[in-house]
C-alpha cells in the first residue's frame, strides 16, 4: 500500500529540475530505498515455536535457541523484544571473555580491607539501570569452557560481577548446532539443563510471506487469572503423577553421545516443566506448544512421557465409566478407546463385583454400538474369562455376538495365514490369543 | 475396478483384518487402532494421509482376502510409524526434487524399505507388494538408500499404479481430508502414537524383528554421523581444563597495559597430545581402521594439536612401537590376534610426556582396564562382525563381550544412518 506511493515520490519531484537530479546526495537516495525495503508490517499466525518461546520468557525460564546460522533467530529475538516492549540487548558469549560476566577484579588502594571488586561490563550496568530488559546471549556453544562456566552463574544466579540482574531481565540464549559449528565446544550438561531448548526452524511460508513483508506476530500470551489456580494444580498433577510412578526419570544425566549438550532431566528441570506446564495451560496453548516446552525441557524421551501420561490424565476414569455406563463417553480415537477399555476390564479385574462385572458388559455394547467392532474383541475375552460361578450371564452379551463372530473369521484368517507364511505361527490360533492381561 | 454394485465398505471384513493383524503383531496395536480409516472410491487400493486417516477403495476390501488386508494395514502403518512423509519431504528439498515422478519413486522406496521384513510369520504378503529383489537391489536398506540405486524403467512400469497416499511420500491427493478435516491426527498426536509403540518395542524388543526394533531405538533419537559424534568427543576431551584453548590468569592479558589496577585474563593455548590405540586384531577392517584413523587425525589438528603431537599405537594381544603421525601412510597395523587393550593403555600411558586424550579404536571384543586411566578416554567402537565368527568363541552368538566402561566417552563408527 505505502510501497507504491513512496516510490512515486522521487518522480514527482524530478520533472521540476530534471537538472537538480545530482543535488540530491545519492545515500539519501539509498537511505530512501532502505526504508522502504525495511517497511515491513507483522500479523497474527498461529506459530507453535515462536508461542513456546514467548510462553518460556513469559515464565521467566532461560531458552536457549538452537538452529542453522541465518535462519532468522535474532530476527525472531529483535521481534519479540519489540512486541514485549522490552529493550534487547545483545551479547556475543563467544567474543567475550570470561571476566566480561563474572566481572573484572579491580584492584584498589588496599585489597586485603578492601577486598577486590568485580567490575560489571557496561552492559550489565545500563541493563540494571534500566530495570527490564531482554538479555540475549548469541553464539553460546562456539564459547570457551571458561566463558559457559562464567555464563553459568549469569544464567542460574543472574549475577554479573557484584551486580544482581532484576526480575525484570528475562535471558535467551542461542548455538548452532554440533553440525554446523565446526569449531563449536559443546554444551556442558549442567549448563544445558539450566535452559529451555528450543529447536529454531524455518518454515518455508512463514520465510516466503516474510519477505514479501510481512512477518509473523509475537504476542505475549494472554493468562486468564481465573484459570491460575487450576493451572498450577494440573501441573503438579502432571509431573507428580509421573514421577511418582517412574522415579527413574527424576535425574538422568545424559550418557550417550547423541543426547549431550542437550535437554534432561533432573529435579531443576522438572520444576521448570512445572513452570512451563502451568503457564500453557493457563494461557490455553495448544499441546504442539506444550510439547516444544517440555521437551525442550526435560529432553524427549522424559518430556513424551509426560505427554503421554497427560493423554491418559484427559481419558475418563474407570469408575466413572462403570458408575454410569449408559451415558458413559468413550473417546474417539481408536487407541484411546482401546486404552480406556482395557483400563475398565482392568479395574474389574482389581475388584471384581457382579455389579461392576456387568457395567462393563454394557460399557463394551457400547463401545460396539458407537465405535469399531475390533477395538472389543480383546477386553470381551478378558473380561468374559474374570466370570465367577455364581454370576449369571447378562443379556447384554447378546449383542455382543457380532464381535464373536468377527474374532472367529480372523481367527480362520490367522488359519490360513499360517498355512501361507509357511510357519506355524503360535501366536493367531484360537480365542486365548486375546487374552493378553491386563495391558 | 468397479463392482458395478453400490458396494458399500465391508468394514466388519476390514476390522477383522486389523484384528488379526494385530493379533500377529501386538506391538503395532496403538498405531494400527489409531489409524482412522475413511471410504473413498478415489483410491486405488489403501492409502494414507499425514493426519493418520486410512482411505479405502470398497471394491479393493471385496477383492481381497481378509488375510491380505491385513497385510496391507500393517504395510500402511509403517509409513506413518516410519515417518515416509516427512523424510520424503526432506529428501525433496535437500535434492531439490520436485514432481510426480520423484514421488513415485518415494513411495517404491518406501515400500521396498518396509516389505523386506514386514511379512510372513503369520502375515500375508499382499499381491503385488514390492519388493526390493524385484528391482534388483539389497534387502534392509533405508528409503534414502533405496532412492539413490534405482530409476523408474521399464521394470518399474507394472508399479505406476501403485499408491500408498501422501502419508508415503508427502504428495497430497485429490482425496485427502486436509489438516482441517475429521479424524485427523495432530502433530504431537502422532509424536505421541509413534512414542507408544517405539516404547512397547523396547520394552520387549525379543518381539520384533530387526527393522523394527532398529526403527524403534532411533525413532526419537535419530543417529548423528559418527564423524560429528567422534569430532565432538574428542574436541571436548582435547579442550578440557589444562588442556587446549582456554583462559588462565597465569600470564598478563595483552589488554594489562592499557587497564592497570584491572587483572585480566589471557588466552592461552597448550595444543592436546592426542595417542590413538588401534584395535589390530583380525575382526576389524582395514578401511574401517583407516578412515577412523584420518577422522581422529584430522580433529586433533582442528583442536590445535600438531601432527608430531598426535601418535599412533598399534595394538593386539601386545602393544607394539609408538608412531608419529608424520609418518601416518607407513604404519604397519600388524596384528590380527586376540586383542588386549589394557596393555594398549599401559603403553600409552608410559609415554613421556603423557598424552592429554586416549582414543581408542575398536571393535570392543577385549578387556577394559579396571581403573580410570589419568587422562581424557574416548573409544571409537566399530560395530561387531556378524560374518566373521569372532575368535575362539566358544559361547556362540550369546557371547556378550565386556562393554566400554564408563568413564570413557563412546561413538559408534560407521552404524549412524544417512537420514
Amino acid at each position: 500500500m505505502s510501497t507504491g506511493t513512496s516510490f512515486a515520490a522521487p518522480e514527482t519531484r524530478t520533472p521540476k529540475a530534471p537538472t537538480a537530479q545530482p543535488q540530491i546526495p545519492r545515500l539519501d537516495v539509498a537511505a530512501q530505498l532502505l526504508t522502504l525495503l525495511r517497511d515491513t508490517t507483522t500479523e497474527p499466525r498461529p506459530d507453535p515455536q515462536l508461542e513456546a518461546l514467548t510462553l518460556a520468557v513469559a515464565a521467566d525460564l532461560p531458552v536457549l535457541l538452537w538452529g542453522e546460522p541465518g535462519i532468522g533467530k535474532t530476527a525472531a529475538l529483535t521481534q519479540l523484544a519489540a512486541a514485549l516492549d522490552l529493550p534487547l540487548t545483545t551479547v556475543i558469549a563467544s567474543v567475550h571473555e570470561p571476566s566480561d560476566f563474572s566481572g573484572l577484579p579491580v584492584i584498589g588502594d588496599d585489597p586485603a580491607t578492601h577486598g577486590v571488586p568485580m567490575a560489571p561490563p557496561d552492559w550489565a550496568v545500563r541493563l540494571v539501570r534500566a530495570g527490564r530488559g531482554l538479555l540475549f546471549l548469541d553464539e553460546l556453544s562456539t564459547a570457551p569452557p571458561a566463558v559457559q562456566a562464567a555464563l553459568l552463574r549469569l544464567v542460574l544466579e543472574r549475577r554479573i560481577g557484584a551486580l544482581q540482574l532484576p526480575p525484570g531481565v528475562r535471558i535467551v540464549a542461542a548455538a548452532n548446532p554440533r553440525s554446523s559449528a565446526a569449531d563449536g565446544w559443546e554444551l556442558s550438561p549442567p549448563l544445558a539443563n539450566r535452559f529451555v531448548h528450543l529447536q529454531w526452524t524455518h518454515d518455508h511460508e512463514v520465510v516466503v510471506r516474510g519477505l514479501g513483508g510481512t512477518w509473523p506476530r509475537a504476542a505475549l500470551p494472554r493468562l486468564a487469572p481465573e484459570k491460575l489456580p487450576d493451572a498450577v494444580d494440573f501441573a503438579r498433577r502432571a509431573v507428580c503423577g509421573l514421577l511418582a510412578a517412574r522415579p527413574r526419570l527424576v535425574h538422568r544425566l545424559p550418557s550417550s553421545e547423541t543426547r549431550r549438550g542437550g535437554a534432561w532431566p533432573s529435579p531443576r528441570s522438572w520444576d521448570m516443566t512445572l513452570s512451563l506446564i502451568a503457564f500453557a495451560t493457563a494461557a490455553g496453548s495448544s499441546r504442539e506448544v506444550l510439547s516444544l516446552l517440555v521437551r525442550g525441557a526435560v529432553g524427549d524421551g522424559p518430556g513424551l512421557e509426560l505427554l503421554a501420561s497427560l493423554d491418559r490424565m484427559d481419558l475418563p476414569d474407570p469408575e466413572t465409566l462403570l458408575a454410569d455406563p449408559a451415558s458413559a463417553a468413550l473417546p474417539e480415537r481408536g487407541d484411546l478407546r482401546q486404552a480406556v477399555l482395557d483400563g475398565v476390564v482392568a479395574a474389574v479385574r482389581g475388584r471384581p463385583e457382579k455389579a461392576r462385572w456387568d457395567a462393563a458388559w454394557a460399557l463394551l455394547v457400547r463401545a460396539l454400538e458407537t465405535g469399531a467392532p475390533d477395538l472389543v474383541v480383546v477386553p470381551a475375552t478378558t473380561l468374559a474369562s474374570l466370570r465367577q460361578e455364581d454370576w449369571d450371564v447378562p443379556a447384554e452379551i447378546e449383542k455382543l455376538a457380532g464381535v464373536v463372530s468377527l474374532s472367529r473369521r480372523a481367527d480362520r484368517a490367522a488359519g490360513r495365514a499360517a498355512a501361507r507364511t509357511g510357519t506355524g505361527t503360535g501366536s493367531g490360533s484360537g480365542s486365548g490369543a486375546g487374552t493378553r492381561g491386563g495391558r | 475396478m468397479n463392482t458395478g454394485a453400490p458396494g458399500t465398505l465391508d468394514l466388519d471384513k476390514l476390522f477383522t483384518a486389523r484384528l488379526h493383524a494385530v493379533r500377529v503383531r501386538p506391538y503395532l496395536a496403538t498405531a494400527l487402532f489409531a489409524l482412522h480409516p475413511v471410504e473413498s472410491r478415489q483410491v486405488p487400493t489403501m492409502a494414507v494421509d499425514r493426519h493418520w486417516r486410512c482411505y479405502v477403495s470398497p471394491a479393493f476390501v471385496d477383492r481381497t482376502p481378509v488375510e491380505e488386508l491385513a497385510g496391507v494395514w500393517v504395510h500402511e502403518v509403517s509409513h506413518l510409524l516410519r515417518d515416509h512423509h516427512g523424510r520424503s519431504d526432506r529428501f525433496a528439498r535437500e535434492r531439490d526434487l520436485s514432481g510426480p515422478g520423484e514421488r513415485l519413486r518415494m513411495n517404491i522406496a518406501a515400500d521396498c524399505e518396509i516389505n523386506d521384513d514386514v511379512f510372513g510369520d503369520g502375515l500375508v504378503r499382499p499381491e503385488g507388494a514390492v519388493e526390493p529383489e524385484a528391482l534388483g537391489l539389497p534387502t534392509g536398506l533405508l528409503m534414502e538408500e533405496y532412492l539413490g540405486r534405482f530409476r523408474l524403467g521399464p521394470n518399474t512400469l507394472s508399479l505406476s499404479w501403485l499408491d500408498c497416499g501422501s502419508g508415503a511420500d508427502g504428495l497430497g491427493r485429490p482425496w485427502d481430508l486436509g489438516p482441517d478435516g475429521a479424524h485427523g491426527l495432530s502433530e504431537q498426536e502422532r509424536d505421541a502414537v509413534r512414542f507408544r509403540v517405539a516404547q512397547g518395542i523396547n520394552g520387549r524388543p525379543g518381539h520384533a524383528p530387526k527393522g523394527w526394533r532398529r526403527w524403534a531405538e532411533e525413532a526419537f533419537h535419530p543417529p548423528l554421523p559418527w564423524r560429528e559424534l567422534l569430532g565432538a568427543a574428542v574436541r571436548s576431551a582435547a579442550s578440557g581444563s589444562g588442556v587446549g584453548e582456554d583462559y588462565t590468569y597465569g600470564r598478563p592479558a595483552r589488554r594489562s597495559a592499557a587497564l592497570p589496577g584491572v587483572v585480566l585474563l589471557s588466552l592461552r593455548r597448550r595444543p592436546p597430545r592426542v595417542c590413538v590405540v588401534i584395535d589390530t586384531s583380525g575382526s576389524v577392517s582395514d578401511a574401517e581402521l583407516g578412515s577412523a584413523l584420518l577422522e581422529v587425525a584430522a580433529i586433533s589438528r582442528a583442536v590445535g594439536g600438531r601432527r608430531d603431537l598426535v601418535t599412533v599405537l598399534p595394538c593386539d594381544a601386545a602393544a607394539h612401537m609408538v608412531h608419529t603421525l608424520c609418518r601416518a601412510e607407513g604404519i604397519p597395523l600388524t596384528g590380527g590376534g586376540g586383542t588386549d587393550l589394557r596393555t594398549g593403555f599401559a603403553r600409552a600411558l608410559r609415554a613421556t610426556p603423557r598424552p592429554d586424550v586416549v582414543v581408542v579404536l575398536t571393535d570392543g571384543q577385549t578387556p577394559w582396564p579396571d581403573t580410570r586411566p589419568p587422562c581424557r578416554t574416548v573409544v571409537g567402537l566399530f560395530p561387531r562382525r556378524h560374518t566373521g565368527r569372532p575368535r575362539g568363541d566358544s559361547e556362540g552368538d550369546d557371547y556378550v563381550p565386556d562393554s566400554p566402561p564408563d568413564w570413557a566417552r563412546v561413538v559408534r563408527i560407521g552404524s549412524a544412518s544417512t537420514v
